[in-house]
């Protein structure tokens, strides 16, 4: 690229390429009907108050679902994020999780 | 939370992300790092910090509960992928002016005038390392761009730095790469704001200010380091306010703290570096990210018995929710650091070694543990579970120096002495120190040694001459 005048400055581009490939999300259930439902909490912003009531609100709606709590996992923020964070995938196949909840950010 | 949906797409199973209503924005460009840019997100109406308990449920029930079912069950447009510039083509020509607005325009720059970097003063820099342009030093979240030695000479081009500041410029972006240090947590909302604090050879040989005004801008190398590492943050990890950065306040960025190793020496005190475990008689940068601090005013007394109890009591009054880095949320990871200056750590020294000063500031340091679980869990919803003190002791998780049913005990701000960091600088002949205040692991002290190229001498009386 040539310069319009000797004075002005030929620059580049201050960032860096993605180190991450752009992926599409999985599929969506069908319905949640007769599926395993994880919440994964990061022990901040009333994740404890909210899974409850979402809780109660997917049973009344959809027949047969199964809920995995957070403790089941452990907390995604903290001293125990790295760990929970790497064990995840083999959890949610070694307890057939269908779908998860994350939470929360506030 | 982000994170983990991420983890969960990636195995297959379809993801709800619960999220505030003012947090949706950085969950939308936090998304794109992931790999993600279209992770569902489940809207929490308002923040749940002040919300009664039948104001959460009603926000919950008649909208959140909604969004949950649609992102698990709902089709999601597909994300397009947004081409990038290659790093090392010109993006654009024109005056001075003209690339300032530029850069402006498009988040590049943090609002001061910005020095072009341009091909020539990128090479100037890049003869001060042995690695090559393209060399990967790390991946650097939430945008998930690579950390090159090619754009750390960019953004130093930037910052105003001098080239052979370059090796300290690239050991700080090592140490930011590291997983210990947790770079991913810089947008968080209490705003801290890194230190970076310099040991070795390199303080005087690039003329870094460590005595008075030692925290103040005004010497380049302390200020164009310091600068160029916020820039670092915002072009390359990606943390731009109104994005990723979500700091409620935020702070500028600081200024590098060189120590005053004369008076180290004197006192045979280890360097900050030293007691992280660098090598001796190397330069090394230890980084660090700190919520606050306040200077402590005219410490008297002619012994370190009459100076410690003032510094004592800073450590304990300037640490407030903090303590939820010392037990709770991150266990064992609230690493204040005091800075003394000279007249002070010298006085102090005559019959005390830094470690006796820890030692003596953890058994005399010591807040009641009724203020302490107010931070934990009274006044903040920061750790759940509201276990006492006396609950984490009986489960193992932290020392029987936190132990006891009596309210008012008197407990440790930290877990074991040595996490009271210790620095000596600042003017040498006035009786001020300063108290910095940590955010545990959200930027926990991480050290990496500065690794010179080649013929440095030689290159380095190039430059300087």
């Amino acid at each position: 690229m040539a310069r319009r005048n000797s004075s002005d400055y030929a620059v580049v581009w201050p960032r860096s390429a993605k180190a991450v490939e752009i992926r599409p999300l999985t599929k969506r259930l069908a319905s949640i009907e007769g599926k395993t439902i994880a919440f994964l909490w990061d022990d901040l912003f009333r994740g404890d108050e909210i899974w409850p009531i979402l809780k109660g609100e997917l049973s009344n709606r959809f027949a047969n679902v199964t809920f995995v709590d957070h403790d089941a996992f452990g907390s995604t923020h903290g001293d125990e994020e790295h760990r929970v964070l790497a064990e995840l995938p083999g959890k949610i196949k070694s307890m057939k999780i269908d779908a998860v909840v994350s939470g929360m950010g506030c | 939370m982000l994170r983990v949906s991420a983890i969960a797409e990636q195995a297959g199973v379809p993801t709800s992300s619960l999220c505030c209503e003012g947090f949706l924005g950085q969950a939308k460009t936090t998304s794109v790092g992931l790999g993600y840019p279209n992770l569902a997100l489940a809207t929490v109406p308002g923040h749940v910090d002040v919300q009664t308990a039948e104001e959460l449920r009603a926000n919950v029930l008649n909208t959140t509960v909604e969004h949950v079912i649609r992102n698990l069950t709902g089709e999601i447009a597909a994300a397009q992928a947004v081409a990038d510039p290659d790093p090392q083509d010109i993006v654009f020509e024109g005056s001075f002016e003209e690339v300032n607005r530029l850069f402006l325009e498009n988040g590049w720059s943090d609002g001061l005038p910005i020095v072009p970097p341009t091909k020539e003063k990128i090479a100037e820099f890049l003869a001060f390392t042995d690695l090559p342009p393209d060399h990967a030093i790390g991946k650097l979240l939430p945008d998930n761009r690579l950390a090159t030695v090619w754009n750390v000479a960019v953004n130093g081009v930037m910052a105003g730095c001098r080239p052979e500041y370059m090796p300290i410029l690239l050991a700080s972006v090592e140490a930011m790469a590291d997983p210990q240090y947790g770079v991913e947590h810089s947008g968080n909302t209490p705003g801290a704001e890194t230190l970076i604090v310099l040991n070795g050879p390199l303080i005087k040989q690039l003329g870094f200010n460590y005595e008075q005004g030692a925290l103040r801008d005004g010497f380049q190398p302390n200020t164009s380091i310091g600068r160029f590492w916020r820039l670092y943050l915002r072009n390359v990890a990606g943390f731009l306010l109104h994005q990723n950065d979500k700091g409620t306040f935020g702070n500028t960025w600081r200024v590098v703290l060189a120590e005053n190793e004369d008076s180290l020496t004197k006192m045979k005190w280890p360097t900050v570096a030293a007691d992280m475990g660098a090598p001796a008689g190397e330069s090394a940068v230890t980084i660090s990210r700190f919520t606050g601090g306040n200077v402590i005013v005219s410490v008297f007394g002619d012994s370190a018995e009459k100076l410690l109890p003032y510094l004592g009591n800073a450590l304990v009054t300037h640490t407030g929710w903090e303590v939820i880095f010392t037990v709770g949320m991150a266990t064992g990871t609230y690493r204040p650091l005091l800075v003394l200056s000279p007249l002070i750590a010298e006085t102090i020294a005559k019959t005390m070694t830094k470690q006796d000063v820890q030692n003596w500031l953890f058994e005399n340091a010591r807040m009641p543990a009724h203020l302490f679980e107010k931070y934990l869990w009274g006044w903040t919803n920061l750790v759940p579970g509201k276990r006492t003190l006396n609950d984490w002791v009986r489960l193992g998780k932290i020392p029987k120096a936190f132990a006891g049913n009596d309210p008012n005990r008197l407990v440790p701000v930290v877990t074991k002495p040595e996490h009271i960091m210790i620095a000596v600088s600042g003017d040498p002949l006035r009786s001020n120190c300063y108290l910095f205040v940590h955010n545990g692991m959200l930027g926990f002290p991480t050290t990496k040694t500065v690794k010179l190229p080649q013929a440095w001498r030689a290159k380095l009386r190039d430059a300087q001459t």
